[in-house]
């Protein structure tokens, strides 16, 4: 068995009285994809906010690599090899690729001069582009383009890329394929499947069940603020992940499912 | 590659804003061929630098995503306070010019904690000081201009000296002027901080995901344009030799022109340092064209709206144009 890369233990969280995380344990274990399932209001957005440092967590503990850590802010989330892409917001449009493939940690000359340092502009591009040709997603993209002229899943893809650049350990996708076309859905699952065998591991959010069976090892359902029920892709089914997840009876859904096509799962 | 960059550079909007600009001076010295004398050209430059400063720092502002409504007020404030100082407690012109843009300082820094920290939008929070730095302005003079200004130190040339060349008269203030739009250049393209700045205006989220410090980047900005809107004012009161507590009523809504003219978004994101260049210039050539050209004073306000309305329909008809293409 890989080894074990982010741990959270007994994490609880509460806004006012309302109860968003009730002692939450998980592992991820290296090179693994976890999908995070859940109706709306399970508690999966705080799980991820309390991982990425934007939330505190009320009580528990967070271990990455068995050590014991405390992620306060975005940055030490990120310093820790944990990076969170949420569907169209961990990109600034009005920068470059290059730009914002290494925002937040910029070539620069002459560091003393801190904010004030000159960017190493040559080899930032230099880098982009050989980034975007080693992930495939070359074609054609000019790093100098600012963002905002490429389309949702070329976005998607330039930032995973990102995080796998900088040796995140731990690729948080909160609904990547939301908004998405059919190819480039496609595209971002089979992102997502070379990321793991790159060895990252890959905490995946999504409401489509479909690709949830696509891409994970490992099913995490949580249901108001609890987790209740972690499956093993290869040895469950569709519609019993859906029964866990809506708390429905399995046998009524199979009932229900037989004789008609099965077009669409999971609650979107 | 040069035709495509060339296709580019077309079509930003700092480079439709300097053709307007071409046509504009061209129609005022056809208009009147005084436009181009040099007693024209000198006073046109007296006053250019000192709302170009400000325009400077309000373009890396709004290009973070927030503006500041109080820099006109700062503008009469910081002066006023100098000159009481020196006048009234005999001070050192020195120590009276630092309290001065401490003073801004400490008012950028309001602006700036109640924006980010407190979350008031930068429009409500800037305009309540607007009116308390003016109000502030008035009382300390009681609303009279202050006795003329005859102070003799050497900072006074420095900042407010001038110098001929040929039958040019020129002021210290140009140079300033010239100082901080490169420095302004470099830090918005060049350096990591500008990176952080448009990364803040275009998407705090992500900006604040990557670990930019995004509220302290806000802050040190507001600082900065309060501080070099009290030196303008300095600037311009010892140009002058009179700080008043009405100087610069108005200034913010020109300088904020000057900077949208220029191509600066206003909702944050794109800016650029050699648009509000144009746009100081567009305003100021503007302002004293048609005075030139015979429109009569009082009519005169209704052409430099239109005409700023025009430039801001034309590059948003552009950016549309551009989206489009893509």
């Amino acid at each position: 068995m890989a080894e074990e890369l982010l741990r959270l233990e007994r994490l609880n969280k509460s806004f006012g009285g309302l109860h968003a995380l009730v002692d939450v344990s998980l592992s991820i274990r290296e090179g693994e994809v976890v999908a995070l399932l859940g109706d709306n209001g399970a508690g999966k957005s705080t799980l991820i906010k309390v991982i990425s440092g934007v939330h505190k967590p009320g009580s528990g503990q967070i271990f990455v690599r068995g050590a014991p850590v405390e992620i306060k802010s975005a940055r030490d989330a990120i310093e820790l090899g944990i990076e969170t892409i949420h569907q169209d917001t961990s990109l600034a449009p009005d920068l470059s690729i290059a730009r914002n493939l290494f925002l937040g940690r910029e070539p620069v000359f002459w560091p003393f001069l801190g904010v004030f340092a000159p960017l190493n502009i040559k080899f930032l591009k230099r880098a982009a582009s050989d980034l975007l040709k080693r992930v495939g997603i070359s074609k054609k993209l000019d790093a100098d383009a600012p963002v905002r002229t490429l389309s949702g899943g070329e976005r998607q893809s330039i930032s995973i890329s990102r995080a796998m650049h900088f040796f995140a350990k731990v690729i948080i996708l909160d609904e990547p394929t939301n908004n998405l076309g059919v190819e480039e859905t496609h595209g971002v699952l089979r992102f997502v499947k070379e990321v793991r065998d790159a060895g990252h591991s890959v905490i995946f959010i999504t409401h489509n069940l479909h690709h949830v069976f696509q891409v994970a090892d490992r099913i995490i359902v949580m249901r108001r603020g609890e987790v209740t029920a972690e499956l093993v892709v290869a040895e469950t089914d569709l519609l019993t992940v859906e029964s866990i997840i809506t708390g429905a009876d399995v046998s009524e859904l199979r009932a229900s499912a037989k004789g008609k096509t099965m077009k669409t799962a999971g609650s979107r | 590659m040069s035709a495509a960059n060339l296709q580019g550079a077309i079509r930003t909007p700092e480079f439709s804003s300097l053709v307007i600009l071409c046509v504009i001076t061209l129609l005022f010295i056809v208009g009147n061929g005084n436009f181009l004398s040099p007693l024209n050209i000198s006073n046109l430059l007296a006053f250019l630098p000192e709302l170009g400063i400000i325009a400077l720092a309000m373009t890396l502002l709004l290009t973070a995503g927030e503006f500041d409504l109080s820099v006109g007020a700062v503008f009469a404030l910081c002066p006023v306070l100098m000159a009481l100082l020196v006048q009234d407690t005999g001070m050192d012109f020195a120590l009276a010019l630092t309290i001065g843009l401490a003073v801004s300082a400490l008012i950028g820094l309001c602006n700036g904690i109640l924006v980010t920290k407190i979350g008031i939008s930068s429009f409500l929070v800037t305009l309540s000081m607007l009116l308390i730095v003016r109000g502030a302005a008035l009382y300390i003079t009681q609303g009279f201009p202050l006795k003329s200004l005859e102070i003799d130190h050497w900072l006074v040339a420095v900042l407010a000296g001038d110098f001929s060349i040929g039958s040019f008269r020129l002021y210290a203030s140009l140079w300033w002027f010239i100082a901080f739009t490169l420095l302004a250049i470099y830090i918005l393209d060049y350096s990591k901080l500008g990176n952080w700045i448009t990364a803040i205006g275009s998407n705090r989220s992500a900006a604040v995901a990557r670990g930019v410090p995004a509220d302290k980047v806000k802050i040190w900005l507001f600082v900065m344009t309060s501080v070099l809107a009290g030196l303008a004012g300095t600037i311009s009161a010892l140009r002058i030799s009179s700080a008043s507590p009405v100087a610069g009523t108005g200034y913010e809504l020109e300088v904020i022109a000057m900077v949208v003219v220029g191509g600066t978004a206003l909702t944050g994101g794109r800016g650029t340092i050699l648009g509000t260049l144009v746009g100081v210039f567009m305003l100021r050539a503007i302002r004293n064209g048609i005075v030139l050209i015979g429109v009569p004073g009082l009519a005169y306000n209704i052409f430099v709206g239109a005409i700023i309305l025009a430039m801001l329909v034309l590059h948003a008809v552009l950016q549309k144009n551009a989206m489009g293409g893509r």
